[in-house]
């Protein structure tokens, strides 16, 4: 079974502030678990879009790091000629807007990348199994409820990357990815 | 001879000079907020959990007494006090923002998170009580930080890092909004 871990902005913003420890947890987990972080480009673009972020300590996020060791790769742009990942994002768009109550203007198609990707995997068979790492909850809720919808289900799980999600990363990870010499 | 008008124990302006000392003063601010969340307490109970010093605990009890802002609970030694809740709205030209618990507690984090201190610096205590509102929603799933850039004219990650700093506070006081 092969598993793709999809991240999303927050993340890594989850990750940030003035000591690395946090970060620092989370390549190690992933090192170790042989799992890379794999980012639609939209959220690439979030993550360096902004030089006023850096002010923050949480905006401050060596994310490059991860790039250069290979534990975060930024996916290829999106295929929108593939009729399932552009009818999914439509979905999710009208999704997302419901979601939120605010008129479907108001969500880009750029929102809907983290749940076309998710979608562009499985339909491609890059990967059997799907785990979304997101703060965005409409998005998660979107992957979680449109892909199933076209014929993947209990394909693709939503985590809500909290605090303490972050902090229980290495189980987590080596749990849902198992290794070979696992009973 | 004149008789003095009953007290209301919440005289209205200094009431609002001690919520901009609140708003002022991260220190005073987290002592209200614990008081408020986990009162009746006494001095030493906020010495102890809030580091303060004593002299200056006192003073601020002291102060939030003398506003109405928190009461003497017991009448014997030691002293307990509880808070009462505000909502102070305000209203100029058009613009209308209410000082609730929640945003007192958002800016008593900002001694220990940088986060919220960077963003109050750059968009102002009116900034942080809108991006507060939106840190309910985002807890409740209803907004997510790429829609709260457009609509606060962020960018998507200034959005992301001040909805999750503001995340356990609307996760406190969320009971008090809905």
């Amino acid at each position: 079974m092969t598993t793709v871990y999809i991240a999303d902005t927050g993340v890594l913003v989850r990750c940030g502030g003035p000591n690395k420890d946090k970060f620092q947890r989370l390549r190690r987990a992933l090192r170790q678990a042989g799992v890379a972080l794999r980012v639609p480009q939209r959220v690439y673009e979030e993550l360096g879009g902004d030089p006023a972020a850096n002010e923050y300590p949480s905006g401050n996020i060596p994310y490059s790091d991860g790039f250069e060791e290979g534990w975060i790769v930024v996916a290829d742009e999106l295929d929108h000629t593939n009729p399932l990942v552009s009818t999914v994002m439509d979905e999710a768009r009208r999704f997302i807007a419901n979601e939120t109550d605010r008129d479907q203007d108001i969500t880009e198609k750029a929102d809907t990348a983290l749940v076309g990707l998710a979608a562009e995997v499985l339909g491609t068979g890059q990967a059997d199994h799907v785990v979304l790492l997101t703060t965005d909850k409409p998005a998660g809720r979107a992957a979680e409820t449109l892909p199933p919808q076209h014929g993947f289900s209990d394909r693709i799980e939503f985590r809500y990357v909290s605090v303490e999600y972050l902090e229980t990363i290495s189980q987590r990870i080596s749990i849902t990815q198992p290794r070979g010499d696992d009973r | 001879m004149a008789k003095s008008p009953p007290q209301s124990g919440r005289p209205p302006i200094q009431q609002l000079q001690t919520v901009a000392d609140l708003l002022d003063t991260p220190a005073l601010a987290r002592l209200y907020a614990h008081i408020l969340q986990h009162g009746p307490v006494t001095v030493s109970d906020l010495i102890d959990e809030l580091d303060i010093p004593q002299g200056t605990a006192y003073d601020y009890v002291q102060n939030l007494e003398n506003a109405g802002l928190v009461e003497r609970t017991r009448d014997q030694r030691p002293y307990e006090y509880a808070a009462e809740s505000i909502a102070l709205t305000l209203s100029t030209d058009g613009e209308t923002q209410t000082i609730t618990p929640a945003l007192i507690a958002a800016v008593a984090r900002r001694d220990q998170d940088e986060d919220i201190d960077v963003y109050i610096e750059r968009h102002g205590l009116d900034g942080l009580a809108v991006a507060l509102e939106y840190a309910y929603e985002y807890i409740d799933g209803t907004v997510n930080h790429r829609i709260a850039a457009r609509e606060l004219d962020l960018s998507p990650l200034e959005a992301e890092i001040i909805l999750q700093a503001l995340e356990p506070v609307a996760t406190e006081y969320a009971d008090d909004v809905a």
